[in-house]
């Protein structure tokens, strides 16, 4: 069974700017896969080569085993698309704008209206069927584009941010929903700025920055990445800074008050306790802070540290957070971006 | 060719102009009846037949030519161009339907709207004077090519445009200047200087006209001002059908071309 999604050495070029840049990326069947980065990290744009509104510079794209552009059709088949903007036909009811979508992927005219009821239901805007979509508030409008991309049933479903400005109550509705259809065997794609978003949802995620993948983890593997912060309250302010082990990266006093960073905090800190017992401290209170994958990312994606150019990102390589099971496959394909 | 997703496109675009006859429809109606009052009743009255007929008779042929293609360039254009506008011609790009299946609805849709204009400023036309049709499957063939043409035409416009203002500047600048001066008003044979008749000759809407005045009166200025050789003057319509057909064959690959490589429509 060929992937969902399989890109290998992806580009795309616009003048001298790489919007992609050697992006190889394997999205399988049934998974839940999110594509983080800032903006202008070239999420869109990889996308929109997947469903032909980008045409690729080099590199190669298949969906379900099919070249995006050779198989166009097959591949646009298996896709159903809520992107980020509002490009919906603003000439016809609602349900008639998911009919002629329906259609167009040949689904004939009677199913295709059964369909059109079905998602506007699933999706909660039923009532508005006859509707314009200039009419819509902005959330419906968003859950229209979600209607859109399910009433072709599609196997692989593409999120451009659906939850981006929308309210917490729809952000909740979509997130039920999107669940709901991966666990029907939908494969999907989302991509966001929200990393509690992909946290919650993802079974793995791809950080891009500039064109690039940066690393593809699960958010779990992510967070073991950074560091946790071990703060511990003592009996006594101590005269001195304690000399732990090399397992603390740094230590750092204020008052009665002992922080120090480590790589895992849970694992360390019986460790660091009888340590600072042995050294004749009496701990008061303990508490450990772990690293957000929000910091993880911005870590990731930091731009000063990151340039364009080939030969650079292959030398940012060499800053990259401490090495687990994941970094050697992960930084030899930095090397090909 | 007739799949499901090409009959939803083509049905689409259908809908989309039978549902604003305020905007696709009235406006001919009412322009030609003007026309024909005008140009017709008024001045028509004061001028002399030509080429043996009356001269409200002589120019409905080519008021039925500029409507029909005027429409069929306009509906194809604007729809490509405000779906690039608004960008939900993605509906369409990021579906499963061919290059060929998209261009063919679009052109079809389009043809659909030019020939039902054909046939009101026909109707209309009927009003002012009686209208016969002297060779039914000619005119049939004849306006099918011509607005699958200017179809094919405004998917290029609409396609090349970068804003509104391109759509009209097409429209009023190019297409109606050349409609005006190919021999609507006026026929081939009135013009005394060979370079006149030459230079007309190059004018493509000459042809489209005088295809449809031969289909619904008998009468081709091409046979009379002998643009083919003797023993073959007789066919120049025929001959002008098959060039109108062939460039609009062509035309169409242009658009089927252009959809492949994105033109206009992906990045």
């Amino acid at each position: 069974m060929p992937p969902a999604i399989e890109t290998v050495d992806l580009v795309k070029e616009y003048g001298d700017l790489r919007a992609l840049q050697e992006l190889s990326l394997t999205v399988e069947k049934g998974e839940f896969f999110g594509l983080l980065g800032p903006n202008g990290a070239g999420k869109t744009t990889f996308i929109n080569t997947l469903v032909g509104l980008v045409r690729k510079s080099g590199g190669e794209a298949r969906v379900f085993g099919h070249d995006v552009e050779d198989d166009y059709q097959q591949a646009r088949d298996a896709i159903g698309l809520a992107p980020q903007e509002f490009n919906v036909d603003r000439f016809f009811p609602i349900k008639e704008v998911l009919t002629h979508k329906a259609g167009y992927h040949g689904i004939p005219a009677s199913e295709a209206a059964e369909r059109a009821d079905d998602v506007l239901k699933r999706v909660g805007i039923y009532d508005k069927r006859d509707e314009r979509f200039d009419w819509l508030s902005g959330g419906m409008k968003r859950r229209l584009l979600l209607a859109r991309a399910l009433v072709t049933e599609p196997d692989l479903l593409i999120l451009d941010e659906p939850t981006a400005g929308v309210d917490v109550q729809l952000r909740h509705d979509l997130w039920e929903l999107v669940t709901e259809l991966n666990e029907e065997g939908t494969t999907i794609l989302l991509t966001t700025h929200y990393i509690e978003e992909a946290e919650r949802l993802c079974d793995r995620v791809a950080i891009m920055n500039e064109g690039r993948k940066v690393t593809v983890a699960t958010p779990a593997e992510l967070k073991q990445r950074g560091t946790d912060t071990i703060a511990v309250r003592l009996a006594s302010a101590p005269a001195a800074t304690p000399d732990l082990g090399s397992y603390a990266h740094e230590t750092t006093v204020s008052g009665d008050r002992l922080e120090v960073r480590v790589d895992d905090g849970g694992s360390t800190a019986p460790r660091l306790l009888n340590d600072l017992e042995a050294m004749g401290h009496e701990i008061a209170d303990l508490e450990i802070t772990r690293t957000s994958l929000e910091e993880i990312f911005v870590d990731l994606t930091r731009s000063e540290d990151r340039t364009v150019t080939r030969s650079s990102a292959e030398s940012a390589g060499d800053d990259d957070p401490p090495a687990n099971d994941n970094r050697e496959g992960e930084r030899e394909q930095e090397g090909v971006a | 060719m007739l799949s499901v997703g090409f009959r939803a496109l083509f049905r689409r675009e259908i809908l989309r102009f039978v549902r604003r006859p305020k905007n696709t429809f009235m406006p001919p109606a009412i322009t030609n009846v003007l026309y024909f009052a005008v140009f017709g009743v008024i001045l028509g009255g004061r001028i002399d037949e030509i080429a043996g007929y009356p001269y409200i008779l002589f120019i409905v042929p080519g008021l039925v030519v500029l409507g029909a293609i005027s429409n069929a360039f306009e509906n194809a254009s604007f729809s490509i161009f405000h779906g690039r506008w608004n960008e939900y011609i993605h509906e369409t790009l990021t579906s499963p339907l061919s290059y060929v299946e998209m261009v063919v609805a679009y052109v079809g849709a389009s043809a659909v709207r030019g020939l039902v204009v054909g046939v009101i400023i026909a109707a209309v036309g009927r009003a002012f004077v009686p209208i016969g049709i002297e060779h039914g499957l000619f005119l049939v063939a004849t306006m099918i090519v011509i607005t699958a043409l200017f179809a094919g035409l405004g998917i290029i416009g609409g396609l090349v445009a970068r804003d509104f203002d391109d759509l009209t500047v097409m429209n009023q600048f190019i297409l109606r200047p050349l409609v005006f001066f190919g021999a609507v008003f006026y026929s081939l044979e009135t013009f005394e200087q060979a370079w006149q008749i030459n230079l007309s000759l190059l004018n493509p809407m000459v042809y489209m006209v005088d295809s449809v005045r031969f289909g619904l009166l008998g009468h081709s200025d091409l046979i009379g001002v002998g643009i083919l050789p003797g023993p073959y003057a007789d066919f120049a319509p025929l001959v002008s059908l098959g060039v109108l057909t062939t460039g609009t064959l062509l035309v169409m690959a242009i658009d089927v071309y252009l959809f492949k490589i994105g033109y206009g429509l992906t990045d």
